[in-house]
């Protein structure tokens, strides 16, 4: 049984929100197979499990936190100069209906 | 439908009070006006960078220690990645490895008895955008982007409706008191979602957990879990339980129902990651106990201490907890030597009164508890009756002016006896012929000379005092 | 333009040429560099002199790779999915030269949003190596190099995630210094790796490129990463002084009998990589052959692979054509991001997105994501051991000298000399001062090596760097463009 099929990826794209061409797919079917091999490596190292996993490029760093004060907002109309879509202060998109996170 | 039981947790959002954002420095306010609070951190616009609020920080831990948390020994966070409008990153910056709070506990007041709610976490967040929806279209506002949010969740340690709602109104209350949060369901501070199963008397296994979000009121909290557990019941009743399937739902306001929104097979991966733009941050034990010192003493202790220590009945105690600042000016009153149930009756009669009937807030009320002392005292030392005080009371606060203005030089009560011996001696050799009346048998002419001495004094005189002083001086023109 | 900061510096004091001039120059020298390398994004031709001030940048024209925003002035990332943004706020670290009065005339392609080590991904098309055109700079920072090394002006910004400042410098024949992770504020730079993404330049001489990171470092209240720099002075601590350093070469990596099949290429490239080390024995450093656990070696790739993808695809979420970008099309919020993402980003992302996606998998994560991130901990703490006894790693850099693009893919292969090929992102692990310099010539191409020392030793690092450039005479070399070659695959 294959490892990887044109559906998996398929999925793992569209969870991305992108669509792959049919060339692209193979292309990413062709390279997952290396690429999952290579991950291989990663479960090949002795005794990790006990490893902290380094999150962050630099370990045992100390900082100060920000005070709360609040600036000047931006001015939305500059903002919204990089808007395709928007009306009068705010940012239009297609009515959403019935869904929810958190 | 009462042979099964119903299990509940809850989750718990509340807006944190602060002057700026969780991650961003634009002003964490309400506004009426869309994105007037926003910074490029909120719009997730390319290169931006969070940092974390200190005073965000500083109450999520405050929080957590009041629930009696554990708290981790380095504060950092996670990225929950989803694609939704309302969240212009793609992710929204939680923490689910190292919440600021974990393993928690607090009792809660059920009326009846007290229960301890079993705490499973509660984490430091930012909130979403908010979107308002159109015919054609919604639209985005970003103030609230960005906006500091904890997220309490308990473990499912509620059995019913009302245990969970009386569980969530002390939870607004504690945010109250320790100022951490203003709480106002109606401006949409407190949010929650609400899980929950039913199971058999003697089952040992949970039932199906259903999850129905964003419930945006107390009462429809308490409405969403009444209809959840009696459309489970029926189901099982009708052995048909397997149709309770493991799902998000949402209460629709309108119905009174519960709606279906997607299963579990459809739950999204959230790919939860650590953020890697926020180093770790070391939580000294020093900073905890610094934090800790600034808790005030919460409702429910204050309740205890009301009851037990002060003599208040369960009544009045609730009344006063109710609210932070009645809670904080009653004490101020006892501080100042004020006995417990006089300032307690003076509170909830007087004040709460007052307050209601003018629809203003205690923190802008006139008589401050040093003030409503002068009027106590005197009263208490006989300087004025008790209808005075209450006029005192009134006069005070609506000409601004402290209450012994009132006791000094106007409403003080003539109690000295030389000045009333000479007020009444005075009256009485001016009615030689009533006295000789009264001996005479027209008792109700003592009625008379009262009246005269109060009219002399302009009902200052201490009304008993004068009875007393009369008597005796009347009793000396019987011997003569 | 042929000349270094200090002599430019010299030069505008001493009134011999004016800010303005320089500016001019640097502006024709870009529209000539883009005809025949296609190194940039956006040309400033209404970029104006600055004042003259004691500050060693003042009046200095100078390159600005397309992941830093520029206020009101296009920044794309050499991405489709921005091919209009023009941002409202400005980089940190471009505050920071302006503040120094440096004159920002251009904006240089890279591989879109620094993903990919070709130059062959921006939106405007393949970036040409200036030393022979028909081969890649390498990437990310591609144009960066490429105008660097073709003499456009003395430096350029880049930013570098697994070598994209050291590899295309090594490519070009020029510098290319990333400091310390956190030594610059990355406010305002587009990420890619948050935990990986430094910024840096690309210069002709290691003095230029402290002078450079001299102006952008320094705590910013906006990056809660950076750290307090203010009691280092990369330009003022260059002695040349290295005897008594110790280095350490990899032996799993440097020594030619590890390859089997070794091409004449890799074979002159690591000779002369050990004659460099030679001179630097010379002038009384010591350097010795260790041995570094292969299992941790032969991970490296994988490990780059696992996290920067999937740092990237979180990273890359805010591209949705909603508050900015050209909207996509769709009757739902769905199909309208995922219209403009499809659209927008070139193949080479959208494949690097699907591993980012299947790594992040609940199911997947802790076994690669979890496992690469224990990993790097393992690696990161293995070098810093040895930079208890070392100043630093020295390594040659690639195999050789810059492949041709026709037939070069960016795809992801197992080779032999994969570690040689990828071992710079040891210093993107461990956030380590890293610098790439020229070493000499394999087949008319240059070639370079790299040292790489341990965390808030960047002076030490560039002291090495400084020392061993002396000894050759590659500093400040500038490639001159072929112009009968410009023939393009």
């Amino acid at each position: 049984m294959k490892k990887f099929t044109k559906e998996m990826v398929d999925d793992y794209a569209d969870k991305l929100l992108i669509g792959l061409t049919e060339e692209e797919n193979q292309m990413v079917l062709d390279e997952f197979n290396i690429i999952d091999e290579s991950m291989e490596l990663l479960t090949k190292i002795p005794n990790i499990s006990s490893v902290p996993p380094m999150t962050h490029a630099l370990d045992d760093f100390t900082y100060v936190l920000r005070e709360d004060d609040a600036e000047e907002s931006l001015p939305i109309e500059d903002i919204l100069k990089n808007c395709d879509n928007y009306e009068d202060r705010e940012v239009v998109v297609p009515r959403i209906v019935g869904e929810a996170h958190e | 439908m009462n042979e099964y039981k119903a299990v509940i947790g809850l989750e718990m959002h509340c807006e944190l009070k602060s002057n700026a954002k969780v991650f961003s420095g634009a002003k964490n306010a309400y506004d009426v006006v869309p994105n007037v609070n926003v910074s490029p951190v909120d719009l997730g616009l390319p290169g931006v960078l969070p940092t974390v609020n200190k005073e965000c920080v500083k109450k999520a831990l405050m929080m957590s220690l009041v629930l009696n948390c554990t708290q981790p020994e380095e504060l950092y966070f996670d990225r929950k990645n989803y694609y939704y409008p309302d969240l212009p990153k793609g992710y929204q910056i939680t923490q689910m490895h190292a919440p600021v709070g974990i393993n928690g506990k607090i009792k809660i007041d059920m009326g009846d008895y007290v229960k301890e709610v079993l705490i499973h976490d509660i984490h430091l967040e930012e909130d979403s955008a908010s979107l308002e929806h159109y015919s054609d279209a919604s639209l985005i506002n970003y103030n609230r982007a960005g906006v500091p949010l904890l997220e309490l969740v308990t473990e499912p340690c509620f059995s019913s409706a009302m245990e969970a709602v009386k569980f969530l109104e002390y939870m607004t209350l504690v945010y109250k008191y320790c100022d951490v949060s203003d709480a106002d369901t109606k401006k949409g501070q407190i949010r929650c979602d609400v899980n929950v199963s039913i199971m058999g008397k003697d089952d040992k296994v949970l039932g199906t957990k259903v999850e129905i979000k964003n419930v945006n009121s107390f009462a429809n909290v308490y409405e969403a879990i009444n209809y959840e557990i009696k459309r489970q019941s029926e189901l099982k009743m009708a052995n048909r339980y397997d149709e309770v399937l493991q799902e998000t739902r949402r209460f629709d306001e309108e119905s009174g129902t519960t709606k279906r929104m997607r299963s579990k097979v459809d739950a999204i991966d959230y790919k939860y990651f650590v953020e890697p733009n926020i180093p770790k941050y070391k939580i000294s034990k020093e900073y905890l106990q610094s934090i800790k010192e600034k808790i005030p003493l919460l409702p429910l202790e204050r309740k205890e201490k009301y009851v037990g220590e002060l003599g208040l009945s369960v009544k009045d105690a609730n009344i006063i907890i109710k609210n932070k600042d009645y809670a904080n000016y009653f004490e101020e009153c006892i501080n100042l030597g004020i006995d417990a149930k006089v300032a307690a009756n003076w509170l909830i009669v007087q004040i709460l009164g007052f307050l209601n009937k003018m629809d203003i807030s205690i923190q802008d009320f006139y008589l401050k508890p040093e003030l409503l002392k002068q009027i106590i005292s005197s009263l208490e030392e006989g300087k004025i009756s008790s209808k005075q005080a209450k006029e005192i009371f009134n006069k005070s606060i609506s000409e601004e002016k402290e209450p012994k203005n009132y006791i000094t030089n106007d409403n003080e009560q003539i109690s000295d006896r030389d000045k009333l011996l000479g007020v009444i001696t005075n009256i009485l050799e001016n009615n030689k012929e009533q006295i000789k009346n009264y001996f005479l048998g027209k008792t109700n002419l003592f009625d008379y000379f009262v009246g005269q001495v109060m009219k002399e004094t302009k009902g200052k005189a201490n009304p008993s005092l004068v009875k007393v002083l009369l008597n005796e001086e009347l009793l000396k023109y019987k011997e003569k | 333009m042929n000349k270094t900061i200090e002599e430019l510096h010299a030069m505008l004091q001493n009134e011999e040429i004016t800010s303005e001039e320089l500016v001019k120059e640097a502006l024709e020298k870009s529209h000539y560099v883009q005809k025949y390398c296609n190194a940039f994004v956006t040309i400033m031709d209404d970029a104006k002199g600055g004042k003259v001030t004691d500050s060693l940048l003042s009046g200095i024209p100078f390159g600005i790779k397309d992941n830093y925003a520029t206020k009101g002035i296009l920044t794309t990332g050499s991405s489709n999915t921005l091919k209009n943004y023009v941002p409202v706020f400005s980089a940190t670290a471009i505050l920071n030269l302006e503040k120094h009065g440096a004159i920002p005339v251009n904006k240089t392609t890279m591989d879109e949003f620094g993903m990919g080590g070709t130059g062959t991904t921006g939106h405007t098309g393949n970036v040409y190596n200036p030393w022979d055109l028909k081969r890649m700079c390498a990437g990310s920072s591609a144009g960066s190099a490429a105008a660097v090394a073709a003499g456009v002006y003395p430096f350029a910004l880049g930013s570098d995630t697994g070598d994209s400042i050291r590899k295309p410098a090594a490519f070009t024949g020029i510098v290319g210094y990333k400091p310390t992770y956190g030594m610059i504020s990355r406010y305002g730079l587009f990420p890619f790796a948050s935990s990986l993404d430094h910024c840096g330049c690309l210069t002709r001489s290691v003095k230029d490129a402290a002078i450079v990171v001299d102006a952008m470092k320094g705590i910013d209240a906006k990056d809660e990463t950076t750290w307090d720099s203010k009691d280092i002075h990369l330009y003022e601590s260059l002695d040349g002084n290295v005897s008594n350093k110790k280095l350490f070469y990899i032996k799993e990596i440097a020594n030619i009998d590890n390859y089997k099949e070794a091409s004449e290429e890799l074979r002159e490239h690591l000779k002369n990589f050990h004659a460099k080390l030679d001179l630097l024995r010379k002038k009384g450093v010591t350097i010795d052959e260790v041995s570094f656990d292969e299992k941790l070696l032969n991970a490296i790739p994988s490990v780059y692979i696992c996290l920067s993808c999937a740092e990237a695809t979180s990273n890359m979420s805010n591209l949705t054509g909603i508050i900015f970008g050209e909207r996509g099309a769709g009757d739902n919020y769905h199909d309208m991001i995922k219209d403009y993402r499809t659209h927008g980003f070139s193949s080479l992302i959208k494949r690097r997105f699907v591993i980012g996606s299947y790594i992040l998998q609940k199911e997947n994560q802790e076994k690669y994501f979890v496992n690469a991130q224990r990993i790097r901990r393992l690696i990161v703490d293995k070098m810093k051991e040895l930079f208890q006894t070392y100043d630093g790693l020295i390594l040659p850099v690639s195999v050789g000298g810059a492949p041709y693009i026709d037939g070069s893919r960016d795809y992801i292969t197992n080779s032999e000399t994969k570690v040689l090929e990828e071992h710079l992102q040891i210093g993107n692990f461990g956030g380590f001062p890293s610098i790439t310099i020229p070493s000499g010539f394999i087949n008319g191409l240059p070639v370079g090596l790299n040292i790489t020392g341990n965390c808030y030793d960047d002076a030490n690092v560039l002291n090495m760097a400084y020392a061993l450039e002396e000894e050759m005479p590659y500093k400040n070399q500038i490639a001159k463009i072929k112009e009968d070659e410009n023939e393009r695959v």
